[in-house]
């Protein structure tokens, strides 16, 4: 699955109007200020780049925007004003369809619950799937809070990274002396 | 795809469905090197979702270094200097 080039295209606008709305080009930035600034625009970028359809991209939006006041005034410089950006709470309760399903993966479990034989590795696979799909919801923005929507969103979030990383990298061989 | 997903839905952690975990190695397949030569039906859900995890947390190192190694070599983004005119070819 390569990255479609209208997405890398999508990322590179907004991650250069995000670094010039940053001011990047103080003369006097530190190297460090410089590159939490450009890693901190490059995931808003990417983030960005999904417009609020998925739920990773609007969480990680919120959590910028939250998390003292600094990073909430780059991301304002960056996105606009919080009135223009998809809102995080959209999707992120269970709809009336995943409740329904819900009621009926209870129900087939109270069945299947009877029917089981070997228990031991079953329940030692199940553990190792439960404990790692916690891994990879902290790994996620906003993970803890998906459920049906786990799967896709990981796929759309590694696809996103991978884009930022080509991107990056690009730009970096590019600058290279 | 979406009648398929509503009759399986991960309710709790536990309840990833094989046709989603197939997806997901379908998916993942073309991604990541390390799956890319199991068969699908040898591949366990655990493995998988080792996998995906150990990819993001590279990726996320990938980023990390790339912000380090590119805070170094672009002092500025002036519109004039010589990395605006890289940047702009990049993107046209």
């Amino acid at each position: 699955m390569r990255p479609h080039s209208s997405l890398k295209q999508e990322f590179l606008k907004k991650w250069i109007m995000g670094l010039q709305r940053c001011s990047f080009s103080k003369k006097n930035m530190s190297i460090l200020e410089r590159r939490k600034t450009i890693k901190f625009s490059a995931d808003i970028a990417m983030a960005s780049a999904r417009n609020g359809t998925t739920c990773w991209s609007r969480a990680l939006i919120s959590n910028a925007s939250k998390d003292g006041s600094n990073n909430h005034h780059l991301v304002k410089q960056m996105l606009g004003p919080e009135s223009n950006r998809p809102t995080v709470a959209a999707n992120i309760a269970p709809t009336r369809r995943a409740l329904v399903c819900k009621k009926i993966v209870k129900q087939s479990r109270r069945i299947r619950r009877r029917r089981r034989k070997c228990v031991a590795t079953s329940s030692i696979a199940k553990h190792l799937v439960r404990k790692r799909t916690q891994i990879l919801k902290s790994l996620i923005p906003g993970g803890e809070l998906m459920k049906i929507r786990l799967i896709e969103e990981t796929l759309d979030y590694i696809a996103s990274l991978i884009v930022q990383v080509d991107v990056m990298r690009s730009l970096a061989r590019a600058s290279e002396p | 795809m979406s009648s398929r997903r509503s009759r399986q839905s991960s309710a709790g952690v536990s309840r990833i469905s094989d046709d989603q975990i197939i997806e997901l190695v379908s998916k993942l397949r073309q991604l990541l090197p390390e799956i890319r030569d199991r068969r699908s039906d040898k591949v366990s859900a655990s493995k998988v979702l080792q996998e995906t995890c150990n990819y993001i947390r590279s990726l996320h190192r990938e980023v990390d270094d790339l912000s380090e190694r590119l805070s170094q070599l672009l002092a500025t983004i002036d519109a004039d200097s010589a990395e605006a005119a890289i940047i702009r070819s990049l993107i046209m």
